[in-house]
């Protein structure tokens, strides 16, 4: 542990000196919802590491902003925070959705730069353990023969995250019209779960760290995993979608953006040190903790990532009719 | 037998002291975060995750602290109840009806003795049942479906009317007040924005502790304020009474605790019901069996005892499926969740079996906590009523200034700020007029679940109606719901010439 | 005479709200009972809840006279203020302000209410901020 900080704080004297003429003050992260969900825990989580590693001076002020699923702090850091050198904000997947769908209204994702991811949570579609369904292509062809006959149950509301995984899906296989597709919106993949195992759903579709307590029972049984390749550990029996000759993935990242005229330097700093949050062990166990998978992307890579996922979501959306 | 020798493993784990300091850090903690209005059990732990966090704590300190915060918030909810007639958390609404009558009636140190108790047996008896019965008690979790948890929401409203109010209409018309503004901002099932007039801080809807402490704490300043000049008789001190009950009042409510416990901690256990609900449906119930003087709503002493028993057998009750399922059957069990999970603690069917000692260890804190606070609460109860005997001029712009506070604390968010002052105007009109408060609250709290279960159904049987009549559990609901409806209308043909002579009597000013 | 008006204003919310209600624009992606259907049943409660409270009233309230009412308005008023400012001047010298006003119009002596104010915004801060951690509003000298 000693020689962990030991080493973070010569990384940090190093780059002090050598790279940045920025020098962090009262440093402040956005939450941008209420305490106790993703993106407080975000905060809070990389905060504490932070200040742990001695990357920032002092401690991280997590300020709650909730609103909006997240418009309301993106309309504050747009419009009055534009120039704060001090101030990061978390987001994850469900912002990039809200983005593509116009949720926002009068913002888009140019108005801020992103900075970098520090995990992802790798979608599941998952079946009872009694279910005579077995695998991917067998619950689409399912869908496809009577859209009535299967009702599927997520975390996420109609058009959110959770059901885009499955459209996604039931296109890449082939079914016509996906908007026949019955989804059940429910308050988190617990609850989701729970509807699962009490039978008045037939499939899940979730997050991986959701579905982990269920998996580990033998409650529930996965019959596909959206991620490019087989996940480590507990999930490495389950099948990819790709394997199963249905191209999809869905990966629920988080991370953070900072306001739009941020200065280079300014910038830098906060890419360098995500990222040596993201590389320490601490954030490593963190990860392991909570079922996140690797996702290592930073600066303009992770800025193009999310152009990447926004457009891709506004061209679903589009296609099923939730934008027009 | 095994499960007793679990539990006394519990106990060792738990009775450090060190861990005894932390759950008397947390109690106290929680009582004050119960008691401000604004704050409540969720945010409360979710704000003191991070003290967790900086004193460096192992999973079971952690946790002890934490669950020593949410039960201490659970009994801190009802001093502002009872004193003020602010609910300090929304559980502790219900506590409001009977509380502050027995306050204004110079009880208020029995209203607080005699809830204190109430909370004890409530959570007592629930951590029983999570110890003895947590396993089957998952299966009564997963009998309710969308259709059951849709006619469990209809019985809750049906038996509204009557509970708070004299006037069935009123109760009717506040309740769907309180549906209506649920209904405000995004809508979960489709994403569509409703009601929002385009206003992105209307996205989310609106936050029931905003309504909630403009509704109460608010319009209580207003109140105060429209009273000053016409002499400081309705507002001068109170009297604080015996800060010790009787024991014929213990043996009176005895029976009421007891039932209330047991429904609340049913409540407690169905995900997304909770704590509120809880002790709804005790009182309501607690009325509805032994009400037969009409005492209840005046300052009856089991009015204020089966809320309190209720809510904290229900707080106990919603560790069931978080533990067991993975699954918060509250907001607070939510924020407790995330903990777990960065405790990297993984709850879930088989949370039981791989790590007993965390299970045994929060398990035992919980029985720690709750006679750590009832300990604390009875000799507090003096120092408590001490707020009564603050003038109303100084009193009462704390109230208003910590009400601000308090939501803005955890939204940061001005607009919230102009909603809950809307709020406080409205609290008063309807005051004004005896429109019941507690059903517009219950519809916030409740409203958005209910039409929820309604579409869900309706999703999953491709609209066919008759299916929210589809298994018994559902049918004996909806016969409750309509019975419970129906007799107060019956029953009020015959009562209501009387019931309307003593209340000109007694019930003359409803504030 | 107040319940008749309250009973008619419900009627004019409940006929607004629907009318609004039906101005939602459901998606193209939509389950079987949509947006609007449980809005319509509310307002339908609502409304006869308002036409049962106006075809039997209840005993008439007692109004407060004009000065008290504009005792009332003056609080909202303040209050109001008090939310617009609190970001830009800061949580403990907004809140002294506000609580102050407050004290002296429930009747306090100006110099006991200008103390209690203070004393309670300062309270507050210690409560929330420095024991809870809860962000308040900074204003320009950090408190």
């Amino acid at each position: 542990m000693r020689k962990v900080l030991g080493f973070a704080a010569a990384l940090l004297l190093a780059s002090n000196i050598a790279a940045f003429a920025f020098e962090p003050g009262n440093t402040e992260c956005i939450a941008p919802a209420n305490p106790g969900g993703g993106w407080d825990f975000t905060c809070r989580q990389v905060g504490k590491a932070l200040q742990d590693l001695s990357i920032i001076p002092g401690t991280m002020q997590v300020t709650n902003l909730a609103g909006g699923g997240g418009g309301v702090a993106y309309a504050e850091v747009v419009n009055k925070r534009n120039e704060d050198l001090n101030l990061i904000v978390a987001a994850s997947s469900a912002t990039a959705t809200r983005l593509a769908q116009g949720a926002y209204p009068g913002n888009d994702m140019t108005q801020v730069r992103w900075i970098g991811a520090v995990g992802a949570d790798y979608g599941v579609i998952a079946v009872a353990k009694d279910s005579p369904v077995q695998t991917l292509p067998e619950l689409l062809d399912m869908i496809k023969k009577d859209p009535t006959s299967v009702s599927v149950a997520g975390g996420s509301a109609v058009g959110g995250w959770d059901h885009l995984k499955v459209l996604l899906a039931a296109k890449k296989a082939g079914v016509e019209d996906v908007r026949s597709i019955k989804y059940v919106a429910f308050d988190g993949g617990g609850e989701a779960v729970t509807q699962l195992l009490a039978g008045s759903v037939q499939a899940f579709t979730g997050d991986a760290s959701e579905a982990k307590g269920f998996v580990d029972s033998g409650d529930i049984r996965v019959i596909s995993v959206l991620a490019p390749e087989r996940l480590e550990g507990d999930f490495s029996s389950f099948p990819t979608a790709k394997e199963q000759g249905i191209d999809v993935i869905g990966a629920n990242w988080r991370g953070f953006y900072a306001p739009g005229n941020m200065p280079d330097d300014a910038y830098n700093y906060w890419v360098e040190s995500i990222g040596k949050v993201y590389d320490s062990k601490e954030w490593k166990d963190i990860m392991a903790a909570n079922g996140l998978a690797p996702l290592n992307l930073r600066g303009t890579e992770f800025q193009a990532f999310v152009k990447d996922s926004v457009d891709s979501i506004t061209e679903l959306s589009k296609q099923i009719g939730i934008l027009k | 037998m095994e499960t007793l020798q679990s539990l006394a493993d519990g106990f060792a784990v738990a009775l450090t002291f060190e861990n005894l300091l932390l759950a008397l850090l947390g109690c106290f903690l929680g009582t004050i975060i119960g008691a401000l209005p604004g704050l409540g059990p969720s945010n409360g732990v979710a704000i003191l995750i991070p003290l967790a966090f900086s004193l460096g704590l192992q999973p079971t300190p952690a946790l002890i602290l934490l669950t020593s915060v949410y039960y201490g918030a659970m009994y801190g909810g009802r001093i502002s109840s009872i004193l003020l007639n602010i609910p300090g958390d929304e559980p502790a609404l219900m506590t409001t009806l009977d509380g502050y009558p027995m306050a204004r009636a110079g009880k208020a140190g029995e209203a607080l003795a005699i809830s204190g108790i109430a909370s004890f047996v409530g959570a007592f008896f629930a951590t029983w049942g999570l110890v003895l019965l947590a396993p089957q008690l998952v299966k009564v979790a997963l009998l309710f479906g969308p259709a059951e948890y849709f006619a469990l929401f209809a019985l809750a409203f049906a038996t509204l009317g009557g509970v708070a109010s004299r006037n069935q209409a009123k109760a009717a018309m506040a309740a769907a007040l309180g549906l209506g503004i649920a209904t405000i901002g995004v809508d979960g099932q489709t994403g569509v924005p409703r009601f929002t007039f385009g206003e992105v801080h209307l996205y989310d809807g609106i936050d029931f502790l905003v309504a909630i402490v403009g509704l109460f704490a608010l319009s209580e300043v207003f109140i105060f304020l429209e009273h000053r000049a016409s002499g400081d008789a309705s507002t001068q001190k109170m009297e604080i009474g015996r800060i010790t009950p009787p024991l014929s009042m213990l043996r009176e409510t005895a029976p009421a605790m007891a039932r209330s416990t047991i429904i609340g901690f049913i409540a407690g256990v169905l995900p997304g019901a909770g704590a509120s609900l809880g002790s709804f449906v005790s009182y309501s119930f607690e009325k509805r069996l032994s009400d037969k003087k009409g005492t209840f709503g005046k300052g009856d002493p089991r009015g204020v005892a089966a809320p309190e028993a209720g809510n904290n057998a229900a707080a106990g009750g919603a560790l069931v499926p978080m533990l067991a399922l993975g699954v918060p059957g509250s907001g607070t069990t939510a924020v407790l969740l995330a903990m777990l999970l960065a405790l990297n603690i993984t709850p879930g069917p088989l949370l039981f079996q791989q790590q007993p000692d965390v299970v045994w260890g929060l398990i035992a804190a919980l029985f720690i906590g709750n006679f750590m606070l009832l300990a604390m609460n009875l000799p507090l109860v003096s120092l408590f009523v001490r707020v009564l005997l603050v003038p109303t001029r100084y009193l009462m712009p704390a109230v208003a200034m910590i009400s601000f506070v308090g939501i803005y604390g955890i939204s940061g968010s001005t607009f919230d700020l102009m909603v809950m002052i809307v709020f406080g105007v409205l609290g008063w009109v309807l005051r004004k007029l005896d429109v019941p408060l507690v059903p517009v609250i219950l519809g916030v709290l409740l409203g958005d679940q209910m039409e929820k279960n309604l579409r869900r159904t309706m999703t999953i049987h491709d609209g066919d109606w008759t299916k929210l009549f589809d298994s018994w559990l559902a049918i004996g609901l909806w016969t409750f719901a309509v019975v419970g409806f129906i007799l107060p209308l019956i029953a009020g043909r015959y009562f209501r010439p009387k019931l309307a002579d003593s209340n000109k009597v007694e019930g003359a000013d409803p504030d | 005479m107040s319940d008749r008006i309250l009973g008619i204003a419900a009627v004019a919310l409940a006929a607004l709200y629907i009318w609004r209600g039906t101005l939602i624009e459901p998606s193209f992606m939509s389950d079987p009972l949509g947006p609007k259907a449980f809005p319509f049943i509310i307002g339908a409660v609502l409304a006869i809840a308002g036409i049962a409270v106006a075809v039997r009233p209840d005993e008439e309230p007692v109004w407060p006279g004009a000065a008290r009412l504009l005792e009332i308005a003056m609080a909202v008023a303040v209050m109001v203020a008090y939310a617009w400012v609190l970001r830009d001047i800061g949580f403990v010298a907004s809140t002294s302000v506000a609580a102050a006003y407050l004290s002296w119009r429930l009747g306090s002596h100006p110099v006991a209410a200008i103390i209690a104010g203070i004393v309670i915004a300062v309270g507050i801060f210690v409560v929330f901020k420095l024991i809870l951690g809860l962000s308040l509003a900074t204003g320009p000298w950090g408190f």
